[in-house]
């Protein structure tokens, strides 16, 4: 599952997933180390480091590396707010196309 | 046709404009029927909420409010027709209640692709990137789940 997704490297498939929007949100409050990700999310390392590659490659997300532990900060994408609001718009823009559809379904050959 | 799976694309390729494309399965007149006639308009515009029609004179220079009824509350959109050219193109005002005279132009094109279906392209154009964002984040509300919400406020508030 995440590594299907993460051939797409858009903003939009990476907060396409609860668990890396939470981590996002997680993350806005304050930068944080992948092993207390993992932990507050009740998931594996490896498990938390798919997803977190994921946000690395939309660039929401970077990972440096101190010492021995690598600590998640936001990514450089300025764009970062613009996608979770394109992504809400777009849910709008479909539920209204879907409609046109149905409606247009109902009303052919009239 | 599997509508359901069909998505529109949205780009942002300026920081002034929301550009929208979707393709559906329908000629440009009967598409064309769907945009211009209120009774139409009702049935599909506001997303399965109740969407009172209060004024739509679809012609250049005429006035036309929207107002649905979302579970979350009551938006209003409004503007006037800058030109309708039937029935491939109308240009609208378009503003919304909860950015009061805050005008975007939305430029509405649909073309014929031959086949039996045809391509509606949307273009918002606003006048700064402040509103440009400001319509973006009107898409929050409605159907936006709450991690979303929560996530921009944070962002918003992080990042400004």
């Amino acid at each position: 599952m995440v590594q299907c997704v993460k051939a797409l490297d858009s903003p939009f498939a990476a907060i396409a997933d609860p668990t890396r929007r939470s981590i996002l949100t997680q993350l806005a409050r304050r930068d944080a180390p992948i092993g207390e990700l993992a932990q507050s999310f009740s998931m594996t390392l490896t498990g938390l480091k798919k997803h977190v590659a994921v946000l690395e490659d939309a660039r929401l997300v970077t990972a440096k590396k101190a010492g021995r532990v690598r600590t998640c900060t936001l990514g450089p994408r300025r764009l970062e707010r613009e996608a979770g609001w394109i992504a809400g718009f777009q849910k709008m823009i479909d539920d209204r196309f879907d409609r046109l559809e149905a409606l247009l379904e109902r009303t052919a050959n009239n | 046709m599997p509508a359901t799976l069909t998505r529109a694309t949205i780009t942002t390729p300026t920081d002034r404009e929301i550009h929208i494309e979707r393709i559906v399965n329908a000629p440009r007149a009967q598409v064309w029927r769907a945009y211009a006639d209120p009774a139409l308009v009702s049935q599909w515009w506001g997303r399965g909420n109740r969407l009172d029609i209060e004024r739509m004179e679809f012609t250049r220079g005429g006035h036309w409010r929207y107002v649905e009824h979302a579970a979350k509350g009551i938006s209003g959109f409004e503007g006037r027709y800058r030109e309708v050219t039937a029935p491939e193109r109308f240009i609208r005002s378009f503003e919304w209640d909860g950015m009061p005279a805050h005008v975007a132009i939305e430029f509405v094109t649909l073309t014929d692709l031959g086949d039996g279906r045809t391509r509606i392209n949307i273009i918002m154009q606003m006048h700064t990137p402040e509103e440009r964002d400001g319509f973006l984040q009107s898409g929050m509300q409605g159907g936006m789940d709450a991690s979303f919400a929560e996530l921009d406020k944070l962002l918003s508030a992080s990042r400004s």
